[in-house]
């Protein structure tokens, strides 16, 4: 129980300020990355026309995802932003994933992660906002529908990235202190792998869906 | 007979145990009997089916039953554990703990209850459609349950954060004020994402082929009616985890205190009002496949519109923490 909340951290002095690392979160990055790259070669090593049982998964993801981006942000920016989008599931999919291997936890644990995730989507969505419709008619979209809502639409936008953040973040969270407390009060018998595999593989899932989806609507709001 | 901190400890576990459970099991019960009635109404259309629709049912309801165990293991550490009482705000935090995952557990509950019995009602109707139909329901009633885990999270941050070092004035408001923003903020997007999902099954049931549109339409339309409750998490942790200067007047208690009343009670409105845009777009969708792209932009401006007050709402708690 007291593990709760604990966290290795690693400060090193940059520059008069401390720099912080969440050690755990970063390697856990990095191996859903290897396991993502090792699928990658392995689903794409022996292409063919009758796919292989990884290329067929690969294909999947692919296909669904590509269309999921061509479908909100049309034809041209959802082909560039295809790519993106695959990667962004996959990745979270896995980290949500990964909790349920023993020692072993989900990068988006950390709010950190989904946090900085959440701020790449913006800044893509503002950029590509700038991009199509020009800073001027952007910008008036702030001043919608009377000039003084502007501060509520700034913080409106804001919110956006604390919403979608806070909501991955919140379920791997809770869904990790459930299980820890259930396990905890039941001495680990019998229930924690149903509620592994409900609150990592289904809500995991889920929840790395919404994420890439919402991602892709933010874009489209500000593309449209 | 002289009342110590220990004792006043105890009695606020107690209560806070009470308040868990009994406020917990208010919604989880009427989502269940909605289901129940809307089975009942499903077996009665379609008797060859019953037991097709009991099954799907009692999954339902299983789903539904999850905010309440959420409450009813709070109430059961609240009971059963030994919590040392260094001073005044250990005795708030146990109350507000027990009160937080309460409340956080109504709208779930409710909510959960509007998919199943759709879905129930829907395998009357459409029977082919059963297992789409029990797919779709499950994913809608797991997403309903996230405000209740938002609420669940802050319950356990509360029990299990050391508040020893912090001062008593201001922080026992923050405490109370953090379970008050998460645990009410969450009834709303509770009943309002599960509005969106029945209309999900309720459509898929109508026009079986268009299954992933819905479930799409669906995720988005619920995981946009959940900001508000994040909203009131959002409030909820920066109330806990700020540490705040200590001072013998009232008045910085009562903003904190104020502040989380504000976010939870603005939350309610927002969560149901957007839960019922997203549910409206949905089930339309369902009968105008070919316009789902200009009914999804329509409910997200809707839903930007209607969720305005529950910025106002989390632009004033945060004035009331940071400047008053």
């Amino acid at each position: 129980m007291n593990e709760l909340g604990k966290l290795h951290q690693l400060i090193i002095p940059f520059l008069g300020h401390d720099m912080t690392f969440n050690i755990e979160p970063i390697i856990m990055s990095w191996i859903v990355f290897a396991a993502i790259l090792v699928f990658g070669y392995l689903a794409v090593k022996k292409r063919d026309i009758i796919p292989g049982k990884l290329q067929v998964i690969g294909e999947l993801f692919v296909d669904q995802l590509s269309t999921l981006a061509v479908d909100s942000l049309g034809e041209e920016i959802g082909k560039k932003y295809a790519p993106l989008t695959c990667a962004l599931f996959m990745f979270l999919m896995l980290s949500n994933w990964l909790g349920i291997i023993p020692h072993l936890e989900e990068p988006t644990k950390d709010l950190n992660t989904p946090l900085a995730l959440g701020i790449m989507g913006f800044c893509i969505a503002h950029y590509m906002g700038i991009k199509v419709k020009g800073f001027k008619q952007y910008m008036s979209a702030y001043f919608e529908p009377i000039f003084f809502m502007m501060p509520l639409n700034l913080i409106g936008e804001i919110a956006k990235v604390i919403s979608i953040s806070f909501r991955l973040f919140g379920n791997i969270m809770g869904g990790s202190i459930i299980i820890l407390v259930v396990s905890y009060l039941t001495y680990s018998i019998i229930l924690p792998p149903f509620l592994n595999a409900f609150f990592g593989l289904f809500v995991g899932t889920i929840q790395a869906f919404v994420f890439t989806m919402l991602t892709i609507v933010y874009i489209s709001v500000q593309v449209q | 007979m002289v009342y110590d901190i220990e004792i006043w400890a105890k009695v606020a576990a107690f209560s806070g145990a009470g308040l868990a459970m009994g406020l917990g099991a208010t919604g989880v019960a009427v989502g269940e009997g909605y289901t129940a009635g809307k089975a009942n109404e499903g077996i009665a259309r379609n008797p060859e089916m019953a037991g097709d629709i009991f099954k799907s049912m009692l999954v339902g309801q299983a789903v539904a039953e999850s905010a309440a165990i959420f409450a009813l293991v709070v109430a059961m550490i609240l009971l059963f554990s030994s919590f040392t009482a260094d001073s005044f705000i250990t005795v708030i935090v146990l109350f507000s703990s027990g009160m937080c995952i309460g409340f956080g557990a109504i709208g779930s509950g409710i909510g959960s209850g509007f998919p199943a019995g759709e879905a129930c009602l829907g395998m009357a109707r459409q029977p082919e459609a059963s297992t789409s139909l029990v797919t779709n329901m499950l994913i809608g009633s797991a997403v309903c349950q996230t405000p209740s885990i938002f609420a669940l999270m802050t319950s356990f941050a509360l029990l299990f954060s050391n508040f020893s070092q912090s001062p008593v004035s201001p922080t026992w408001a923050a405490v109370l004020g953090a379970g008050l923003a998460s645990g009410i903020g969450a009834i709303g997007s509770g009943v309002g994402g599960g509005l969106v999902a029945g209309a999900s099954c309720e459509g898929v049931a109508r026009t079986p082929s268009t299954v992933s549109l819905l479930t799409k339409a669906m995720l988005l339309g619920q995981a946009v009616t959940q900001t508000t409750a994040i909203y009131g998490l959002l409030v909820g942790f920066i109330l806990l985890f700020k540490t705040f200067p200590a001072s013998d007047s009232i008045v910085p208690a009562m903003a904190l205190l104020a502040a989380g009343l504000c976010m939870g009670i603005g939350a309610i409105g927002p969560g149901i009002g957007e839960g019922s845009t997203a549910g409206s777009a949905v089930k339309w969708i369902a009968r105008n496949e070919d316009s789902s792209g200009v009914i999804l932009r329509m409910m997200l401006v809707g839903q930007a519109v209607a969720e305005s007050t529950g910025i106002y709402a989390l632009v004033i708690s945060l004035v009331l923490i940071f400047v008053v």
